[in-house]
């Protein structure tokens, strides 16, 4: 190149390359996110042409008068605390397994990680049966056990359902969080493992102060994704009890679709929608900025 | 290429594309959007039936799209956003679901046509009934007329010593307990389909509210809380569901309930017409009856499939055209059985009926009003309340007491 680009023509060129992405972007992703806080202050049935202004009316009409919507919350904070927590802890003991030298180690590694790649309404579909009262896995083996007694209407009684779900959401979710795990783990220096050796520290002085400090962009990483992942817990229940028996297995991103695509009230939908962005948004961004302070002052 | 050349060419193909979308639909053809339905001779005849009217009827040109249940929803909503859309479409009768689209104004009265082309000379008359539901006209045709009785094991009925039938509520649940004492279930639902289960309730209601009071409570005239026959039907279905439905039932869908009671786990089943079909398939049909739930009224509870016009239709005499050749003798002669096990078409001759065909046909003929499922009475958000409540009160979660009032509520919030 002959001739120096003057600054503001290169600027220039980088938001000319940018710009389909972010058109699309915009166009797909701010754009609807905009338009569905807009919608969650009018009323409309999504047939009348016109949408109608209704203020605060839907928030308030969820808050104080949607009788599914506390009960939806409460499963969503229930299931998101949960499944933060133990699926991510079952993971990280297994990448920790695999990561030895174990026999068959490789086809463990993708017996675990093939439930991810189920699709989750095939994996509602399996444990469906599996949990069936009459024909089903667990039944049949209790009585076949003897054990007639501890026969349960897994997904019919709300004591059991949203835990049946939950079993088979972890099962699902294990391997992605387990392969995260141990490409971290990968990613441990040998060298400082070695030093840490030399220095004295026995098998859980080097987990202690080496593995689980290097596994913190990775543990980062894997909890903020599990946490917007069950924030937004649709498919899986939606194909095993489709919020029931009598609402009780409802979650607030499921809540905001039935009422908006199933009973037509948009408006309701959105403000629902609104809300869930609020709770993620409250959760992630405090959590993100404070493990990325960490990591800046790490290095 | 040089840029400019670049954005001319991109700015040419973008103009071209948008002409080709912004063409109007070719005249003389008629859209119509349907389910992908399950019983796949109905789409087989509905491709029959669209072949042998374009060849009688040269000019005109209809095509069919099919979409599963939410997928047509949705399309609807979008179409009525916009221009572009069906000319005839399909949707259930009832407030509750054809309803919303008749009074956003998506659906064409068709009075005029049912004059021009005399369908009430030919239609069953409670299946066309539900085109007078609507405010400001007659709205769709009827597609499917489906109704809804007592199915019963006849082994398991005699088992138990019951050699007559139930004449009356109060000799139904006298039945159900006798059926109990005998170690059987009396009936069996699938709770995972809300539905299913909300189909007791309605002909309960039906049964201790009397035809009045029941229209009165669906139509959301009546006070739930403090009607006391709102409340003696939660009563009862409470009853039901702890002493006389096969347990577990919330945790299964209408399918696996089917399957029990063709494996004889329970004696009864509240099911509609086209469960003779399938009892056939089954190689069963011999070992069944059915009786219409006995509520005391004379109505028979049931449902209808409509084809509306759509308002927005410019090609509505011949939508019209079409569905007059639908519900013509000869089409629905020629496809009888494809859509539902009865026509609605009141001219159609049925050979070689099996004897509970024959009975589906003496019902029809004796009842000339019907009472309607919920979920077709009800908006489509108080449908969802109904099922709710239904579930809890089924499940013993909250009080037969309650639920009246819980009911009540919701539908004062709707304001």
């Amino acid at each position: 190149m002959s001739k120096k680009q003057p600054p503001l023509r290169a600027g220039m060129e980088g938001y000319f390359l940018l710009a389909p992405a972010l058109i699309v972007y915009l166009l797909f992703a701010v754009y609807p996110m905009i338009d569905v806080i807009r919608m969650s202050f009018s009323s409309w049935n999504g047939l009348s042409p016109e949408a109608r202004f209704v203020g605060l009316g839907n928030y308030r009409a969820i808050l104080t008068q949607d009788p599914v919507f506390w009960g939806a919350l409460w499963n969503t904070i229930w299931w998101t605390a949960l499944a933060v927590v133990i699926p991510n802890l079952v993971s990280f003991g297994l990448a920790l397994a695999l990561n030895q030298n174990l026999p068959g180690r490789s086809s463990l590694r993708v017996v675990f990680y093939l439930p991810v790649i189920i699709a989750s309404i095939a994996v509602a579909t399996i444990w469906k049966w599996m949990y069936d009262p009459f024909f089903g896995l667990f039944n049949g083996l209790l009585m076949g056990w003897g054990l007639d007694g501890l026969i349960v209407d897994w997904l019919g009684d709300r004591k059991f359902a949203l835990w049946s779900v939950f079993v088979a959401h972890v099962w699902q979710a294990v391997g992605f969080s387990m392969v995260l795990f141990l490409a971290g783990l990968q990613s441990v220096s040998i060298t400082l493992i070695e030093a840490a050796r030399i220095d004295g520290a026995g098998r859980w002085g080097v987990f202690r102060y080496v593995t689980l400090p290097a596994l913190g962009p990775t543990i980062t990483i894997v909890f903020v994704l599990s946490l917007i992942n069950s924030l937004k817990a649709f498919d899986i229940v939606y194909g095993m009890t489709g919020g029931g028996p009598a609402q009780s297995t409802q979650m607030l991103a499921m809540w905001a679709y039935t009422q908006s695509m199933q009973l037509g009230v948009f408006g309701r939908g959105a403000a629902v929608s609104v809300v869930l962005l609020l709770i993620t948004l409250v959760i992630v961004i405090p959590y993100m900025r404070w493990m990325f302070r960490r990591e800046e002052m790490g290095k | 290429m040089t840029i400019r050349k670049l954005v001319s060419a991109t700015l040419s193909a973008l103009a071209m594309s948008a002409a080709i979308a912004a063409t109007p639909a070719a005249a003389g053809e008629v859209k119509i959007w349907t389910l992908t339905f399950d019983n796949n001779s109905a789409n087989v005849a509905w491709d029959k039936i669209i072949k042998e009217f374009e060849t009688a009827n040269p000019g005109i040109t209809i095509s069919r799209e099919g979409r599963s249940v939410d997928e047509h929803k949705a399309a609807l909503r979008v179409a009525a956003q916009s221009s572009e859309g069906p000319d005839i479409y399909f949707m259930w009768a009832g407030l509750g679901l054809g309803g919303e689209f008749v009074k956003a104004g998506l659906s064409k009265p068709l009075d005029d046509y049912y004059k021009q082309y005399g369908w009430d000379d030919r239609l069953v008359g409670t299946a066309a009934s539900f085109s007078k539901i609507y405010p400001g006209g007659r709205h769709g045709v009827p597609y499917t007329f489906h109704g809804e009785a007592l199915y019963y094991n006849k082994a398991l009925f005699e088992k138990a010593g019951i050699s007559e039938l139930p004449k009356d509520y109060d000799q139904l649940k006298a039945t159900a307990a006798k059926l109990k004492e005998a170690g059987i279930p009396a009936m069996t639902f699938g709770g995972t389909v809300n539905w299913h289960v909300m189909r007791l309730m309605d002909v309960i209601l039906e049964a201790k509210c009397g035809a009045d009071k029941h229209d009165q409570l669906m139509d959301m005239k009546l006070d739930w809380s403090s009607e006391p026959c709102a409340t003696a039907s939660f009563v009862e279905l409470n009853e039901w569901s702890q002493n006389y439905i096969l347990k577990p039932f919330m945790g299964i869908d209408q399918g696996q309930s089917f399957n029990l009671f063709l494996a004889g786990r329970a004696a009864m089943m509240l099911e509609g017409d086209w469960l003779v079909g399938q009892l056939r398939d089954a190689g069963k049909i011999a070992d069944y009856d059915i009786f219409p739930f006995p509520t005391g009224t004379d109505r028979l509870y049931g449902f209808a499939e409509y084809l509306y016009v759509s308002s927005k239709s410019s090609q509505a005499d011949d939508a019209a055209k079409f569905l007059d050749f639908m519900l013509s003798d000869k089409a629905q002669q020629d496809n009888l059985g494809a859509f539902g096990s009865i026509s609605i078409n009141a001219n159609v001759k049925y050979d070689k009926v099996d004897p509970l065909d024959q009975k589906w046909m003496d019902i029809f003929a004796k009842y000339t009003k019907i009472f309607m499922n919920g979920d077709q009475a009800f908006p489509l958000d108080v449908t969802t309340e109904y099922f709710r409540v239904i579930n809890e009160v089924a499940s013993g979660n909250i009080k037969p007491e309650d639920a009246g009032k819980a009911m009540q509520t919701f539908i004062a919030n709707r304001g």
